[in-house]
């Protein structure tokens, strides 16, 4: 079971995942499924016209010399024929009680530019605007009727178009009515067609200025710059203006035709950037329809570039398109990324409308409107919005490094604080080390060389043993202070090391053993609060058994035992234990010894001690049996007081 | 002098001492002509090296303020001139900073000079015996210097980088009043080793090439090449 499981179990999380991985695939394709039909089902709606009863359908159609009725809208085949240009006859009536109100005629939608006649008058010509002359913009027309030329009843209207590609020629439905009636229409293609596509291009215009600040502080990311540089191209494209006819200023503009696919380029160039990949040398290609473009524009005549433009301009960004469809997709699916995923939804949107206008070119649809270049403002509101998304991001990344460096900067200064207290420290000690350096070497120099004379003295004469002990006891007071005073790091061990040595020195003459026994390995705790002035109260309060064993108890053997005991309250507590062989005493009811005043005033001494350091004494003595002899039980404090507890 | 009445025992063993305190010198003079030893005694350096002059002696002990000069040139002279020779320093207080100024010359040891004239006596025959003694607070010291500091802590400089973990660890021993057999059991040791390895941080505390001199000197500036 164990050994299917471990075969099985490592393919489970793969399997989990690549599930997972499809099912968010389906989902985005679904979402773009959406957005397509959504998009096309915008697209079928028919703009509002005005009233039908102004509408005029029925023309004459002079066509490259034939003559036949047509019904708008009318489709006219691509022909470079500027000097012949079709031209539709046709009638409208005017109720004779309306001469109070101005006539207008209203042409929704016309491919590439109109002359209008009323009554043999021209009341328009649409080549004078630079707008209307962009076969991408849907740009209407309205002209009002001059009151002169109209006449109550029947009246003319003729209209020649003109076609100068790169696509077929187009003229939808026109109106003939009161102005009244018609305006409102314009209006309203105006506002979608002609103003919305301005403020878009402003709003490109803005992106264009943000991108290359963004590029210029950001280097190392070029994916911003070449959005900057392709935004730039967008603007340039919509705001600069193409005038008619064959001037050399003209043919330098010609190069304006090849910004869609370099647009295109950039922008594609952009969404791989953005997904991960490394720019390569032979992705120039990407950029070689509208170079192409560019150079036939510059050396070629127009009819050439309009040609071009069909092959290169268009497929190039269906191309583009379809690429960046693909790979914002891949990149909002593994990556998860919100600027990726508004990317491929305003992708999906334009693509739809590509779609759209192409099956419009070829005549596939019933009018010609062209949305592709207006779609374009989804993908600047996603540039917009994942921009800002970004931002926002690497604001709150920011935010949590910032915060969390004054975490780290916090515990940094706890632990400079820790450290200099470490160091602090350090100084006391080698303070410390430095006068106890300084006073022993007075000493030396001085107290001690005298003591050793009188010992040397006193033993060469005879009854003055009192001076011997008595510069002897001052000689070993001198080396406990002097002792006391070194840095042990609170290791009371090592003072006891010292006066181990110091013990046994005093004993052999007495021929007592010193039984030394460290029962627990590392011997007592270690206590960082430890003082010299503890050290000295502890170690005298030790020589002072000893003393009392020496010299009262006739005691054969004394036993020092070390050790650490655990508590019932789990602390640890270091315990020193003297026990010699004497004769022992009576432990009076006060604690003291019953016998010589000599022996009790010792052992008032040691209490006064331990109290002072915290430290608990026992006292124990038996005069008698096996066992024999008086035991001193010095248990130490947890924390040894900060003050002088006596 | 007191010489060659105490059997075979000492009777090879001669020993130069000096120290220029009267009392003391009649007293550690004593300690040693009653166990046996064959004393040359000195109350200055110039007097030392006269008795040096005469031959090797086993051991040398000396004080180190010296009337003419210091103890630690008479220990470094001997220990070029004289290999073989026991050198131990008598001190008053047992202080680190005259046993080790003496360790780093050439010393195996230290005397007090208030020791008991048997422990005076006890005391060389172990060197004698090829044990040198070492105090807790000798050890503390010479552990603490091998801890890494910033700042050189006050005292004598010891070199303390040849020093092997375990020497450090006996040191340690000493430091907290273990005895040689609770170290050796501690350390997995043979209790027999322990005073050879004594010696041994003795000998490497010692600057006893011509060489390392040298190259003290300069560090210190004395010499410019």
């Amino acid at each position: 079971m164990n050994d299917h499981g471990d075969d099985v179990q490592p393919e489970l999380p793969g399997r989990a995942r690549r599930r997972l991985r499809s099912s968010r695939l389906i989902q985005y394709l679904l979402l773009q499924a959406v957005i397509a039909v959504a998009g096309v089902a915008v697209l079928l709606q028919s703009l509002p016209g005005p009233p039908a009863q102004y509408q005029v359908t029925a023309f004459q159609l002079t066509e490259a010399g034939a003559e036949r009725p047509v019904t708008l809208p009318y489709f006219s085949p691509l022909r470079n024929a500027m000097n012949d240009p079709p031209r539709f006859q046709g009638h409208f009536v005017r109720p004779a009680g309306e001469t109070s109100q101005a006539w207008s005629v209203f042409l929704p939608r016309f491919t590439n530019g109109v002359e209008v006649t009323v009554n043999d008058v021209v009341i328009l010509d649409s080549r004078r605007d630079p707008a209307a002359n962009r076969p991408d913009r849907n740009t209407p027309a309205i002209a009002v009727i001059p009151a002169s030329v109209l006449r109550d009843g029947d009246n003319a209207i003729s209209i020649r178009l003109f076609i100068w590609g790169p696509i077929s020629g187009f003229l939808d439905r026109i109106w003939v009515g009161p102005d009244e009636a018609l305006r409102p229409t314009y209006n309203l293609r105006t506002l979608v067609f002609v103003t919305l596509p301005v403020v878009f291009s402003s709003w490109q215009a803005i992106l264009a200025v943000i991108l290359g600040i963004m590029w210029v502080m950001r280097r190392h990311e070029p994916a911003y710059g070449v959005l900057a540089a392709a935004m730039a191209v967008g603007v340039g494209q919509a705001f600069l203006q193409t005038p008619m006819g064959e001037t050399p200023f003209s043919r330098l503009n010609v190069i304006l035709i090849s910004s869609a696919p370099i647009e295109s380029a950039l922008v594609l160039v952009f969404a791989l950037l953005l997904s991960g990949w490394k720019w390569q040398r032979y992705a120039w290609i990407i950029f070689i329809p509208g170079i192409a473009l560019a150079l036939a524009g510059l050396f070629g005549n127009q009819a050439l570039v309009r040609a071009l433009f069909l092959i290169l301009a268009v497929p190039m960004v269906g191309i583009s398109l379809l690429i960046m469809a693909v790979v914002t997709a891949r990149s909002a699916l593994q990556r998860q990324n919100v600027a990726s995923f508004l990317l491929g939804c305003a992708v999906t949107i334009m693509l739809t409308c590509w779609i759209v206008d192409l099956l419009s070119v070829f005549q596939m649809m019933p009018n010609r409107i062209f949305t592709a270049r207006l779609s374009y403002s989804a993908m600047l509101v996603a540039i917009g919005a994942g921009l800002t998304w970004r931002f926002a991001r690497a604001l709150n990344q920011v935010d949590g490094f910032a915060g969390r460096l004054v975490t780290q900067v916090r515990e940094a200064e706890e632990k400079l604080k820790a450290s200099f207290a470490r160091e602090e420290e350090r100084a006391r000690a080698a303070a410390l080390a430095r006068e106890r350096t300084r006073l022993m070497r007075d000493l030396h120099d001085g107290l001690g060389g005298q003591l050793v004379s009188i010992v040397a003295l006193s033993e060469r004469g005879n009854g003055s043993a009192g001076i011997g002990d008595a510069a002897r006891a001052a000689l070993k007071d001198l080396r406990l202070v002097i002792d006391s005073m070194d840095d042990i790091g609170g290791d009371l061990m090592l003072a006891l090391g010292s006066w181990r040595e110091r013990a046994m020195a005093q004993l052999r003459p007495h021929d007592i053993a010193l039984d030394w026994r460290a029962v627990t390995a590392q011997g007592l705790p270690v206590h960082p609060e430890l003082r010299p002035w503890h050290v000295i109260q502890i170690v005298r309060l030790l020589d002072e058994a000893v003393t009392n064993a020496v010299k009262h108890a006739e005691a054969r053997r004394i036993t020092v035992r070390i050790e650490t005991l655990a508590g019932a309250d789990g602390v640890e507590r270091g315990c020193i234990t003297v026990e010699d062989d004497g004769k022992g005493f009576e432990i009076a009811s006060d604690g003291g010894a019953a016998g010589a005043a000599k022996t009790a005033r010792g052992l008032r001494n040691m209490r006064s001690r331990a109290a002072r350091c915290g430290a608990e004494l026992e006292l124990s003595s038996c005069a008698q049996g096996t066992r024999k002899g008086t035991r001193v039980r010095l248990t130490l404090p947890h924390r040894f007081p900060d003050s002088d507890g006596g | 002098m007191n010489s060659l009445s105490d059997g075979p025992r000492a009777e090879a063993i001669t020993v130069v001492l000096v120290e220029d305190d009267a009392p003391t010198l009649w007293r550690l003079q004593d300690a040693l002509a009653k166990a046996g030893y064959q004393v040359r005694a000195a109350g200055t350096l110039a007097e030392a090296r006269a008795c040096l002059a005469q031959g090797a002696p086993k051991v040398l002990l000396t004080d180190l303020q010296l009337p003419d000069g210091h103890g630690v040139d008479l220990i470094r002279e001997t220990r070029q001139r004289f290999p073989d020779t026991e050198i131990m320093v008598i001190s008053i207080l047992g202080d680190e900073e005259s046993v080790i100024s003496a360790i780093t010359v050439g010393a195996t040891g230290y005397l007090l000079k208030d020791a008991f004239p048997t422990d005076i006596a006890a005391t060389v025959r172990d060197l004698v015996a090829g044990h040198s003694p070492i105090s807790a607070s000798i050890a503390r010291f010479i552990v603490r210097r091998t801890q890494s500091t910033p700042e050189p802590p006050p005292g004598p400089v010891l070199n303390t980088a040849k020093l092997t973990p375990r020497e450090i660890d006996i040191l340690w021993g000493i430091a907290k009043g273990f005895s040689y057999a609770e170290i050796a059991s501690h350390l997995g040791l043979s209790r027999q080793t322990v005073p050879g390895h004594i010696k041994s941080i003795y000998r490497k505390l010692e600057v006893h090439t011509r060489g390392e001199a040298v190259f003290e000197a300069v560090q210190q500036g004395l010499i410019k090449l």
